[in-house]
């Protein structure tokens, strides 16, 4: 019988996850990284090549140079030989990744997912394993396993989803992150990371944009902001002697609706008066690097204190973005630091010691806030954003390598009146990643995201149909890049915005025109646009 | 097959015991038990001296919970430490309780069912395995430590408060055998366990399985003669062991079964054991910005510099009238 | 004839057969619909559509439950056939149960099948679309990019 046919056909062999052969089929993988841009940053073996080739054109000692890089960060990073050791395979966190809910494929289980590599450690590093190989959960290391890891290691947005529900804290991320600089060491990248690594060491920034056009895109933002407050706001850069260094993804200043955000900001601070400036050197918050290796992380983070001190800031303020904020939070003072030519972070508007950021000096853009708000130092008018009905995601990084849960939502509870949060094992430490992270959030990769992004907007669609939700707000401009084309497709009809555009909405400027329209330039409804 | 393996591997030690206790007789077991107790002590003081060695380059703990930053934002002291005393105190949940494998369970209501998921008794049965065995060990040290130390006897008293109808019956015993059965039996009817299962794991299981089986006979069928088996540790802990009266091929296996299973830990995920103490997602406190973690390897990179910036692109931000570094004095004077 | 709620298990359980034999598992049993959206939604948009199959083939019911389910075997790794073949699947189901009328409901069936070919489509212009927008908002402020 025809369907009985086709049944057979559909059925997927669970199979056995220590066979390697992985397909590279469009729309699931990344391309290649163009040899000009591996050259641009003097990573090893720039070529043409392509995921779906047959051959790689792998340096013909590639398996030393994995080997021997295996070797050198067991010795480094206690974390990766440790995850090495003793994962006991409980499967607890099987189920706990986005790929693997929304995929069901077995090798995105965290746990496979670090087999990958376990295994080749187990055959080459552990006595057992050069006995008993195979027996002892042992994988020669082939071409095809360099494919695999290719595959799976850029499969996985380094959330760290997994890592809170492991009972030895076992970081999937980690893994991947060797994982994929070692992978960097025989030159298997992906364009969407060098790409915008090469450019971020070149120009400052991860679109190439150079300092004319950086401050160009800051005096447009001014000119439209004059149109919808009737205030024209500074555009302080490069400006020596200021107080305050303000760092942030360069997304906010080219990408739609990260601009918003970036209007949020300009308001702001012309509002309490603060005296700071851009930089169009440091005109990158965001790090690629990390997406990379740790290598490249610190070399493209340079340039954040290297600013600094040329300033002479007190010290810096950063922006709304999340893998931004893991290299400035876990790794930025440890990498490049210390940051003893800076001071002691001190409001200038509230006199409140960032307690939290006296060694690395830097300051998160939700922290300033909302201790401005609480100290009742701005005029806030939540109406303004009524139009929105919120809910907030928290994106993986301030979620799962900062805490910062509460200071967003303080701030979003006061700048609009509807917020709703999302279904509690999918917000906060447990909260759903975007499936674009890490690297992963280019076009061609369009149907793995929408995969992995899947439990995420099965919960946004929860809120949207249970409360009427049209707007989620978040702190990272991944997110904004990428959230936006993922509801499109699985919750139409929410909108994605970041949480200084409601504080630029709802914040009352003094000396400012009647507010006809929100910083979108849709319409405020009539009784809102009081003077 | 991991599986098949793994049942003649604990097949050929259960056989090798009674063959050497046959041949051998209890020196067999002796040796056997020193053999397997150096192998552990050493074996596993490498593992962690090479653990130790490797360096923490980046302080990396994973944050379940609000961060400790406005003094009027209520930090999450254990989920989010940013003390030590707040990470001893993760870590304590961690390891006494399980506290991340916790957050797996979930009880629910569905379609107006309860339903406990499977993950639930994955806690309870690692918890009670974990636990039972602690007790059990303890109370095993009356057999190595004349005078029996209070803390001991009181465990066991305890332990055997439940005199259910056999004698000096160990709440302990059962509930080590049933938590051991439950992880065995999840390990081939789960799929995603079965399929990240191997043979490592089930040997751990099989062995331990099999160490409980025949500690259980000898205390509840073919009771063996504990001062004849006291006399016998007793001599093993003083490096004098004595040649005692006959102790049965049960307790052969036993020790046997366990001299193996200790000199396998090092060379298995069973270092978990120690690993736990190590985790650096754990034991650190999420202090990064306030306190400057230092990397024993840090090393200078090849940046792009301000200068180099600067030159790249200097007509540009002349243009664009973006302060110069080299003419950044004559600006500020003409001002 | 079998009760509908044992068809929509049987169907739903032959679909998850197209997924390896853990995850389908996983994806059945795990009932929390926010840990497992891919089962929920899979479950419960073919109660869904067997209902209308069974009874009155409300058009407006049919397109939102047939939606959700395609939606997401179009991203999965599926052939268009094997994506959208789930609907076959349920006549041998449904003529094992001896329903009343049985030539009209598999001619439902088919329908439900074209329609599903059709949602399929629908989806992958989507999926070109939003990447379209997707590109078109990454280079909003203009003349940042004007000046490169
Ligand atoms: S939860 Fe941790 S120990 Fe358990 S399988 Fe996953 S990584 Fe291994
Ligand atoms: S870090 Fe996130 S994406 Fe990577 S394996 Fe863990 S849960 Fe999956």
């Amino acid at each position: 019988m025809p369907q009985e046919l086709l049944r057979i056909e559909a059925k997927k062999p669970g199979g056995n996850w220590t066979d390697p052969a992985v397909q590279f089929r469009k729309g699931v993988f990344c391309y290649s990284a163009a040899a000009k841009n591996v050259r641009a940053l003097d990573l090893p073996n720039p070529r043409d090549w392509q995921p779906f080739d047959a051959d790689w054109k792998l340096p013909p000692d590639w398996k030393r140079i994995l080997l021997e890089g295996m070797k050198e960060r067991l010795e480094k990073y206690r974390s990766f030989r440790l995850f090495m050791d003793i994962c006991v395979r409980c499967g607890a966190c099987a189920d706990k990744c986005h790929f693997y809910v929304g995929s069901g494929d077995p090798k995105n289980m965290p746990v496979v997912r670090a087999e990958l590599m376990r295994s080749v450690y187990r055959r080459y590093f552990t006595l057992t394993g050069r006995i008993f190989g195979r027996l002892a959960g042992g994988r020669e290391l082939t071409e095809d396993i360099v494919k695999e890891w290719f595959y799976y290691f850029y499969q996985c947005t380094e959330c760290r989803r997994c890592s809170v529900f492991c009972p030895y804290g076992i970081d999937t991320a980690e893994i991947t992150m060797i994982g994929r600089e070692l992978l960097n060491l025989i030159g298997c990248n992906t364009n969407w990371v060098l790409e915008p690594a090469a450019n971020c060491f070149r120009t400052g920034n991860h679109l190439g944009i150079q300092p004319h056009g950086f401050k160009d895109s800051l005096e447009f933002a001014a000119d439209e902001l004059e149109e919808i407050t009737g205030i024209r706001v500074d555009v302080p850069i490069n400006r020596k002697g200021a107080e305050i260094l303000f760092v942030m993804p360069s997304a906010d200043y080219f990408a739609e609706p990260h601009y918003y955000t970036l209007l949020g900001y300009m308001m702001l601070f012309h509002e309490i008066g603060l005296d700071f400036t851009f930089s169009a050197f440091a005109s990158e918050g965001g790090n690629f690097g990390l997406f990379s290796s740790h290598e490249l992380m610190k070399r493209l983070n340079a340039k954040v204190y290297e600013e600094a001190k040329r300033l002479g800031v007190k010290w810096i303020l950063g922006g709304e973005c999340g893998h931004m904020w893991r290299v400035l939070h876990q790794y930025m003072d440890t990498m490049n630091g210390p940051a003893d030519f800076l001071e002691e972070p001190v409001s200038p508007i509230t006199g409140t010691k960032f307690e939290n950021a006296r060694s690395t000096r830097m300051v998160h853009i939700c922290e300033f806030t909302a201790d401005l708000i609480h100290s009742g130092k701005l005029r806030l008018d939540a109406s303004r954003n009524d139009r929105w009905r919120v809910t907030y995601h928290d994106s993986c990084n301030p979620a799962r390598s900062m805490g910062l849960l509460e200071e967003p939502r303080y701030i979003i509870r006061n700048a609009c009146h509807r917020f709703f949060e999302m279904p509690e094992n999918t917000i906060r430490e447990q909260t759903f990643c975007c499936g674009s992270g890490a690297g992963l959030g280019t076009d061609e990769n369009l149907e793995m995201r929408l995969r992995g992004g899947f439990p995420r907007a099965n919960a946004v669609k929860y809120v949207q149909e249970k409360h009427g939700v049209n707007l989620l707000a978040c702190i990272c401009a991944i997110d904004k890049a990428t959230l936006p084309t993922l509801l499109e497709y699985w919750a139409p009809g929410v909108e994605v915005g970041g949480v200084h555009e409601l504080l630029g909405n709802a914040l009352v400027m003094r000396g400012e025109k009647p507010r006809t329209t929100d910083l979108r330039g849709e319409p405020l409804s009539a009784e809102v646009t009081h003077a | 097959m991991q599986v098949v393996y793994s049942f003649g591997a604990v097949g050929a030690v259960m056989v090798a015991a009674a063959a050497g206790l046959v041949i051998g007789g209890s020196a067999w077991i002796a040796v056997v038990a020193y053999a397997g107790f150096a192998v552990f002590l050493a074996g596993f003081c490498y593992r962690v001296v090479q653990w130790a060695a490797a360096p923490v380059p980046f302080r990396v703990p994973t944050t379940c919970g609000q961060q400790t930053s406005l003094p009027w934002i209520k930090s999450a002291a254990l989920e989010n430490p940013s003390t030590t005393s707040g990470v001893l105190g993760r870590m304590g949940l961690e390891i006494l309780l399980f506290r991340s494998l916790f957050r797996n369970s979930q009880a629910g209501l569905h379609e107006k069912r309860l339903i406990l998921s499977e993950q639930k008794y994955l806690w309870l049965a690692a918890l009670a395995f974990h636990w039972s065995m602690l007790v059990i060990l303890v109370r095993h040290l009356r057999l190595f430590v004349e005078p029996v130390p209070a803390l001991v006897v009181a465990l066991a008293r305890i332990d055997g408060f439940f005199q259910l109808g056999a004698p000096d019956f160990y709440v302990s015993d059962m509930v080590l055998a049933c938590a051991l059965a439950y992880l065995l039996l999840r390990r081939f009817r789960d799929p995603v366990v079965r399929y990240i299962s191997q043979f490592s794991d089930y040997f751990a299981l099989l062995a331990l399985i099999g160490i409980a089986a025949s500690g259980l006979s000898m205390r509840y069928v073919t009771r063996v003669d504990v001062v004849a088996v006291k006399q016998f540790a007793l001599g093993l802990a003083a490096f004098h062991p004595v040649r005692p009266a006959a102790l049965g091929a049960m307790f052969a296996v036993h020790l046997t079964l366990i001299s193996v299973l200790a000199a396998y830990i090092p060379f298995s995920k069973l270092m978990h054991m120690g690993g736990v103490f190590l985790s650096p997602t754990r034991n650190l406190a999420n202090n990064n910005r306030a306190k400057r973690h230092v990397n024993p390897w840090n090393y200078p990179v090849k940046t792009h510099s301000y200068a180099e910036w600067e030159d790249d692109f200097r007509a540009k931000l002349k243009a664009a009238d973006i302060p110069l570094e080299a003419d950044h004095a004559t600006r500020a004077s003409a001002d | 004839m079998a009760s509908s709620n044992d068809l929509v298990e049987q169907w739903f359980a032959q679909t998850l057969e197209s997924f390896p034999d853990l995850s389908a598992r996983f994806l059945a049993e795990e009932k929390d619909r926010f840990r497992n959206p891919v089962g929920h939604a899979l479950h419960t948009s073919m109660a869904a559509l067997l209902q209308e199959v069974l009874g009155n083939m409300d058009a407006g019911k049919i397109a939102p439950a047939l939606d959700a389910i395609v939606r997401i075997r179009v991203v999965q790794d599926f052939t268009p056939g094997e994506a959208v073949g789930f609907v076959f699947l349920l006549r041998s189901i449904v003529r094992g149960s001896n329903p009343p009328r049985p030539a009209m409901i598999e001619a439902r069936i088919d329908q439900l099948a074209l329609m599903a070919f059709d949602q399929y489509m629908r989806c992958r212009e989507q999926i070109a679309e939003i990447r379209a927008n997707e590109i078109r908002r990454q280079t909003r402020a203009r003349p940042a990019l004007q000046r490169k």
